[in-house]
């Protein structure tokens, strides 16, 4: 008896919900071209006007020369490569760090256990990054803990601190600290979604633990391998305030470049450049990913 | 020569009892089914057997030999599950390849081998594919090849064709048949399907809430169930509440109300006491559908309150006193329809009727 009017109440909803679908789509289409394409195209368009310093508009006065200034530099070109190096590295160190909490996490069953861990991991990502910085200087610091550690039990000269700081080894140690967090809760989510049955499967078909791993759970955990390390390799090569504060501005990766063309000689032309340059070399590693992704998981991406 | 053996295992989670105390005998060569409702226990004991959960007490023997404390890779058991787990980052080769891998074969043996099971299973030529482009069926072919190319001592299977369709489902469970026979392996099948178990067991356990109720033939699942559960939950069936009035061995009378006493037969696992309340169970498809007296044996006179047209069949829903009992007819031209409101006599041979306590 119900039913006929339930059916019939239905059908205007059924109209309306496309409306909605629309209602839903046209903001985030306008806040994605307002906060995303517009500024991103206006960088991209400002790198091809010459450099006039403390100009910030765009004109159609069109050149390559910003390009050719890049390329033509060593200092540049080293920039360029120190940022990939270290955003690899990152990516690596925090892989090889992530992988077991990850995998410990994730085959971790008892509920209030796995919740407990995961705002371990979470907890870290509560403060801003600026904090968590200057709470690593505490411990990386000339006078830092494990110096006075070091020093106290006479492996070091308390004269000749270990240098964790200012220097490439510090950027890559706060970038392995600020990433972790997301590279464990991307492995965690994959190697939970491994079905069970397949390293069962493994198991009964002889494999011992340690080549079930190996065989089967690792090969099946490669796309949060890939995607977590992506999105650790983004994370590190953009990264301005980790470089600035933990390299104290003398490791010179692109985004520190970037800042001290913007921000203190108002070479607007030359920072988009450097910004466009930075954005290619991100574009460049997320394609790269995706094919080995492609060929690791048998054409599946 | 009992293959596997199981005495007295249970298995507890925390305070839930997956799997009560049991014994059990499966034979050498035997296709042996677990079936019940879900959650009574099929998958652990099943789990147990092959070695990713530990019984709670008890030990499981396979061939003689004490497994309970091995770990899965050094039992020699395979299994196939629900949804196949075939290695998604692994063509069909190399699934089939792997247990041949970790035992360390070389590499001409392993081709040939994949190359026999590729052929057994009827899927020479898929080698190169990988799971996403298999059907249902195939993969589950492809899950077979890969347990029977390391010629296991037993083979498991849980519920390996629920996730089929209909038409797949009937043709797998022959070809599955096909197979464990002409290899001869001894194999332990869980399903909750009914007429899975039937067709392709030498004998079934009928499980419910941890326990195996009945362990037998599928024609003594079928004819003689030893419990109301078990008459219910295989096929369909017609369970008229009776009072036991005489009890012996594995016959007895039972008293159908006003005085209506007939006789039936009873599972030798099952002691029934006079004067004790029964079911007795009699399949529609036992019943015969008269309008008039005629014929021997036990018999009810009714009513037809419906009957539904079901193409080879019509089933008809006959009220006979305080009892009412389904009953099948097969369609064919000398059996007349009957209208509802008809009166009617119900036949059955003494055989077809089974008292259950
Ligand atoms: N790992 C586990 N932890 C706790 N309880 C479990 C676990 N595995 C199974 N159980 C419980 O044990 C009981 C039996 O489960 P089991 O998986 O053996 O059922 P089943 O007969 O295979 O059912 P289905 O037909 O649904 O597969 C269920 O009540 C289930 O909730
Ligand atoms: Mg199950």
């Amino acid at each position: 008896m119900s039913s006929a009017p339930q059916i019939e109440a239905r059908r205007p909803i059924g109209v309306n919900a496309k409306h909605l679908r629309w209602l839903l789509v046209v903001p985030l289409t306008i806040f994605f071209v307002v906060f995303f394409v517009v500024p991103v195209g206006l960088i991209f368009a400002t790198s091809f006007n010459p450099q006039t310093i403390g100009q910030v508009s765009v004109t159609w006065d069109l050149t390559l020369e910003n390009y050719v200034r890049f390329f033509s530099r060593s200092n540049y070109l080293m920039a360029a490569g120190r940022s990939v190096l270290l955003a690899t590295l990152v990516s690596l160190i925090t892989l090889v760090i992530a992988y077991p909490m990850a995998f410990v996490i994730a085959k971790t069953e008892n509920a209030a256990r796995n919740t407990v861990l995961l705002i371990l991991v979470l907890a870290a990502m509560q403060l801003d990054m600026v904090i968590r910085i200057y709470g690593m200087m505490v411990i990386l610091g000339d006078n830092g803990l494990i110096n006075q550690m070091l020093a106290a039990l006479g492996i070091t000269d308390p004269d000749q601190p270990v240098q964790f700081m200012y220097n490439f080894l510090g950027v890559i140690l706060g970038l392995v600290q600020f990433s972790l967090p997301f590279m464990i809760l991307t492995l965690v989510g994959v190697i939970r979604g491994i079905n069970p049955s397949l390293e069962e499967a493994a198991r009964s078909l002889g494999a011992t633990p340690r080549r079930t791993f190996l065989r089967v759970t690792l090969p099946a955990s490669l796309p949060g391998i890939l995607s977590g390390s992506l999105l650790v390799f983004a994370l590190s090569i953009s990264s301005y305030i980790v470089p600035a504060l933990m390299g104290g501005f003398r490791v010179g990766v692109l985004p520190i470049h970037i800042f001290q063309q913007v921000a203190e000689g108002a070479r607007f032309q030359f920072g988009a450049t450097i910004a466009v340059i930075l954005f290619l070399i991100s574009a460049g590693a997320v394609t790269v990913y995706l094919r080995v992704g492609a060929r690791h998981s048998g054409g599946l991406a | 020569m009992s293959s596997v053996e199981f005495k007295g295992v249970s298995k507890a989670f925390g305070r839930t009892v997956a799997v009560e105390q049991t014994d059990l005998v499966v034979q050498q060569g035997e296709f042996f089914s677990m079936l019940g409702p879900s959650g009574c226990g099929k998958s652990t004991t099943l789990r147990m057997l092959a070695g990713f959960l530990t019984p709670t007490t008890g030990r499981i023997l396979v061939n003689g030999r004490d497994i309970t404390d091995l770990p899965p890779e050094a039992r020699g058991i395979g299994i196939v599950f629900q949804n196949y787990a075939i290695f998604p980052h692994m063509n069909v080769y190399d699934n089939i390849a792997f247990g041949l891998v970790e035992r360390r074969q070389d590499k001409a043996t392993i081709r040939r081998k994949v190359e026999a099971a590729l052929e057994q299973v009827g899927l020479t030529g898929y080698g190169e594919r990988f799971e996403r482009e298999l059907s249902g069926g195939q993969k589950q072919r492809v899950a077979l090849a890969r347990v029977l190319v390391i010629e296991p001592e037993i083979l498991l299977l849980d519920e390996p064709l629920s996730a089929l369709d209909k038409k797949m489902r009937e043709e797998m469970k022959f070809w599955i048949k096909d197979i464990q026979k002409s290899i001869g392996i001894t194999t332990v099948y869980v399903t909750h399907d009914q007429s899975e178990a039937l067709t392709m067991s030498d004998r079934i356990a009928v499980m419910n809430e941890g326990r195996m109720l009945q362990v037998g033939t599928p024609v003594d699942i079928y004819e003689k169930p030893a419990s109301r559960f078990i008459a219910e939950f295989i096929g369909d069936s017609n369970l008229l509440d009776v009072t036991v009035v005489k009890s012996n061995g594995t016959r007895c009378d039972v008293d159908l109300g006003d005085g209506l006493i007939v006789p039936a037969h009873v599972s030798d696992t099952v002691r029934l006491t006079p004067g004790s309340s029964a079911g007795l169970l009699i399949r529609p498809e036992m019943l015969r559908l008269a309008p008039a007296l005629k014929g021997e044996g036990p018999r009810l006179t009714g009513k037809v309150v419906d009957r539904v047209y079901q193409g080879a069949l019509r089933r008809y829903h006959v009220a006979a006193g305080r009892h009412e009992l389904v009953v099948e007819v097969p369609n064919r031209p000398e059996l007349s329809p009957l209208s509802p409101g008809a009166e009617v006599q119900l036949f059955w041979s003494e055989e077809s009727g089974v008292a259950v306590p």
